[in-house]
């Protein structure tokens, strides 16, 4: 704690502009050897964090993009679709992360998958004319396993999240939209899922939330994601596992608060007027 | 827009000409007919046989006790309910055909709902115009242009930007009207329109309603509120269990029906 004061003090106390204005010996002479390690390593842990947030976002987005569909397909598909991507949800939900991420990385063939995203692409870019996207091919195989796993696992909550909201907009809405002579897909586009999308956000976010952290699960197959990084500096100093785990927590803190707050700010922008949120 | 309305008051004088050239009043061109109509929940039979006609420019309340199947029968109107057996005609068209496209059948029968139903999320004007723009093929402009012609229609121009959470019972229901007048229907149907609301609110969406007797839009109305009855109405017709009663122009219905069970019905709603 002392050591926390005196290094606010030193810190103000140097001339305004200098950027990185403690040195490593002063981290060290103030806060100990440990910190000094930390601090030392800080630009290790830092890669490691932006590696932390690129799963996040492509997992988040991957959950999306197969979430939403499957949520609209168990609100309003018929039999035979919503029993399967049903199936799916089941079987996603009930498998422990750790181990869809192992099979993900050592059973799932990455040939096959990208050869599947190579399809899927194209056959977006025949229906919408051309993307500025291709299939990465020289991303790390960890990460996208670890996207897979992350990004259906994340799906198949999504899909409930979504499937509740489109589910608790009133009949009344749809019958309003058909009687003025919307089809049932207008009605649901531009009257059901505008209002769903505001009543997920607080799921969401909360998705949000557990993506970002169960990111760090990617350990278990080597991805240089943050705790992956710490692991590999503690096992170095082993004097300095509190110190980087203290770290590292603070980042996670931040990462998911400021997320949140970010959402709650989305929230707040898109909320209906005169309606209580 | 003003080409649209032109067309509609063109075939609606064209309209009005053939009927007082043949001897008027003889019903021989209803606009609405309806002919057998059953429908059935499981075991419960809702509409058993319901044959009505109603004329162009007409006002026809339909009344009778919860569960008669004057709702269902409405909504058999512009298909929100499918009948099981039977034809509903609009003009010349069979809207129950099987290869009637039923929203095209709706963008000709406007309705208004007893929970009102405006799109949450979107302000009054925008309520009324998303119509105008996805179905109807507006432009932005047109459509907003139109949309606010409506809400001064009911009333309600300087509401335009409020969102229905900011809005009063009365005022919504008001721009739901405008939402189904917009599409310029030929027929409105009410499903007891004011049953959500206050008394108080009532009467500004009543007037609304009686401006449109005025304007002789033609109307199917199910409605509590005797008031709008007796002075809007051209005919009531009283259902009871899936069938029509009595029918008959207000006046004969509220003082002399002809049958029992019509008259146990006005009885008991006097008392209330």
């Amino acid at each position: 704690m002392e050591g926390i004061v005196a290094l606010t003090e030193l810190s103000t106390a140097l001339p305004a502009g200098q950027l990185l204005p403690v040195s490593e010996e002063q981290v060290g002479q103030y806060l100990g050897e440990d910190w000094e390690f930390v601090y030392r390593n800080s630009d290790y842990l830092l890669w490691g964090t932006v590696v932390t947030i690129l799963l996040t976002l492509t997992s988040i987005l991957l959950g999306f993009l197969a979430g939403f569909p499957a949520g609209a397909i168990e609100a309003y598909g018929s039999g035979y679709s919503r029993a399967i991507v049903r199936k799916f949800g089941v079987l996603l939900r009930g498998t422990p992360i750790l181990v869809i991420m192992i099979f993900t990385f050592f059973v799932l063939p990455i040939d096959i998958v990208l050869g599947a995203a190579e399809i899927g692409l194209r056959s977006i870019e025949f229906v919408l004319g051309p993307t500025p996207f291709t299939v990465p091919t020289d991303v790390p195989e960890a990460f996208i396993a670890a996207t897979i796993a992350l990004g259906f696992r994340s799906a198949a909550y999504q899909s409930q999240i979504f499937r509740g909201a489109l589910g608790s907009i009133d009949e009344g809405q749809m019958e309003a939209a058909r009687s003025i002579g919307m089809s049932r897909l207008e009605a649901i586009r531009h009257v059901i899922v505008p209002q769903a999308m505001r009543r997920s956000v607080p799921g969401f976010q909360n998705e949000f939330t557990i993506v970002l952290k169960d990111t760090s699960i990617a350990f278990a197959i080597g991805l240089g994601e943050l705790l992956k990084r710490s692991h590999d500096l503690f096992t170095q100093q082993t004097t300095a596992v509190l110190e980087v785990i203290l770290f590292i927590s603070l980042i996670y803190f931040v990462l998911t608060f400021g997320t949140n707050r970010t959402l709650d700010y989305v929230s707040n922008r898109f909320a209906i007027p005169g309606e209580s949120s | 827009m003003s080409d649209r309305t032109e067309t509609t008051d063109g075939t609606g004088r064209e309209r009005g000409a053939d009927a007082s050239s043949s001897a008027r009043g003889t019903e021989t061109d209803p606009l609405l007919r309806i002919e057998d109509v059953r429908k059935s929940y499981g075991d419960e039979e809702v509409l058993r046989g319901i044959d009505l006609e109603i004329d162009r420019g007409d006002v026809e309340v339909l009344v009778g006790p919860s569960g008669s199947g004057k709702s269902t029968l409405l909504r058999c109107l512009n298909r929100l309910t499918e009948v099981d057996s039977g034809h509903i005609y609009l003009g010349d068209t069979e809207i129950t055909a099987s290869d009637a496209d039923p929203n095209a059948v709706r963008q000709q029968i406007g309705m208004v709902f007893q929970d009102i139903n405006l799109f949450a999320h979107l302000t009054a004007r925008k309520n009324i115009t998303l119509g105008l723009r996805k179905v109807r093929g507006l432009s932005k402009n047109e459509a907003r242009q139109r949309a606010d012609s409506e809400l001064d229609r009911v009333g309600l121009a300087d509401q335009a930007d409020s969102y229905p959470a900011q809005l009063s019972g009365g005022q919504k229901q008001r721009v739901g009207i405008a939402r189904a007048l917009a599409m310029d229907p030929e027929v409105m149907l009410f499903d007891e329109p004011t049953s959500a609301l206050d008394p108080e609110l009532s009467n500004e969406v009543l007037e609304v309603m009686q401006g449109l007797v005025a304007e002789g839009m033609t109307m199917v109305v199910v409605t509590h509120e005797m008031r709008f009855a007796r002075g809007g109405a051209d005919e009531i017709t009283f259902l009871a269990e899936g069938e029509i009663v009595e029918r008959g122009p207000p006046e004969r219905l509220f003082e002399n029906p002809e049958r029992e069970r019509t008259k146990r019905f006005f009885e008991s709603i006097r008392h209330e």
